[in-house]
């Protein structure tokens, strides 16, 4: 909160200085045209070096920074990446490179190699039975055909992975994982079995 | 006076000892040989608050890599606030310190987010946990896991 009120009132710093400059230019030019520099030299200046912005990028909310620093910021928080000045959401594709004259043109976002893609998914909505999505994994479907309680029950009970990473791992498997499911799956259906039995003995 | 680290001390300082904020001053002699890891600023209670006249000292720590990394931020000295985010040994409970970091903050935005909580306090009082945290806690309050729950003061 306390920072949030210091942002703004830098802000509005910046914001009632070109009246001050009018003001100073009218009593002594020489004075109102050195502040002039200052404060131009100060409009681009790299929000986080505090230096003129080199490989110069804007942010979709309109905050100034060198490429090299906002990326360096990007890496340090990968998983909440907000503008430092605004905390706006902000990303790599979601900042403008700035051409001057005096630059190479080159986009100063392909000097910095690209960070690695995401591995995060979503998670997906799928209740107590998250194998039953999981197609193609075998098995599950006809034991729980059943639909006793106690399933209900182990399925529960024995699922191991979290909800969410389940259905994403199923797509690229380890072997290890692998192997897991078919043990699991084996067991599931020796269990069914002797339910089946206890049922038709009882 | 190499690093991107050392130049953006040196330009805050420069700003700040060029044009002092109110309410702070760095204290440039404990910054012997140039060296701007640590620094300290004396701070001055608002006019208006329960803090009104007092001088407080804060130190600040720069890691290298500041500032993508917060300062160590404690008070230090005989007079620590009585507030009820500051503890007695000086750690102060505020989030842009660690969660809420952004390198677009300064030292004079550190300090002046200090000031404000301690204006904005309505009783002069430490935290419930003080003993308890004073005891138990590391020295840096960085490693500490803060629980910022309370937006009032």
């Amino acid at each position: 909160m306390a920072s949030s009120s210091s942002t703004a009132s830098t802000e509005e710093a910046s914001t009632s200085q070109p009246e001050k400059k009018e003001e100073t230019k009218q009593k002594k030019e020489d004075d109102g045209e050195e502040s002039d520099k200052e404060s131009d030299e100060k409009m681009f200046e790299c929000n986080i070096c505090l230096d003129t912005a080199k490989d110069a990028v804007v942010s979709y909310c309109g905050h100034l920074f060198c490429w090299p620093c906002l990326y360096q910021w990007l890496e340090t928080r990968p998983n909440r990446q907000s503008c430092p000045v605004c905390k706006a959401a902000i990303s790599r594709d979601k900042c403008i490179p700035l051409y001057g004259r005096g630059g190479s043109g080159k986009d100063p976002r392909s000097k910095i190699p690209p960070r690695p893609p995401p591995t995060r998914t979503e998670q997906t909505d799928n209740g107590r039975f998250s194998w039953g999505s999981n197609e193609g994994n075998g098995g599950f479907h006809m034991s729980f055909g059943i639909g006793a309680f106690p399933f209900g029950f182990f399925a529960s009970a024995f699922n191991f992975g979290a909800p969410g990473t389940a259905p994403a791992g199923a797509n690229f498997m380890t072997p290890q994982q692998i192997e897991e499911q078919e043990f699991l799956s084996k067991v599931f259906i020796w269990v069914a079995l002797i339910f089946i039995v206890w049922l038709m003995l009882a | 006076m190499s690093t991107p680290s050392e130049r953006r001390l040196q330009k805050e300082l420069m700003s700040m000892l060029k044009e002092p904020p109110t309410g702070m001053e760095v204290d440039t002699a404990v910054m012997e040989h140039n060296d701007l890891h640590t620094w300290h600023v004396r701070l001055t209670g608002a006019a208006g608050t329960l803090y009104e006249g007092e001088n407080f000292k804060l130190q600040f720590k720069f890691s290298p890599k500041y500032p993508f990394d917060s300062p160590e931020v404690t008070f230090t000295g005989d007079n620590i606030p009585l507030h009820p985010h500051v503890y007695s040994n000086g750690h102060i409970c505020l989030s842009i310190l660690t969660d809420d970091w952004s390198p677009a903050l300064s030292v004079q935005a550190v300090c002046l987010s200090i000031i404000s909580m301690l204006s904005s306090s309505k009783e002069k009082k430490r935290p419930p946990d003080d003993a308890l945290y004073v005891k138990t806690c590391s020295k840096n309050p960085k490693k500490t896991k803060w629980w910022y729950h309370d937006d009032t003061v």
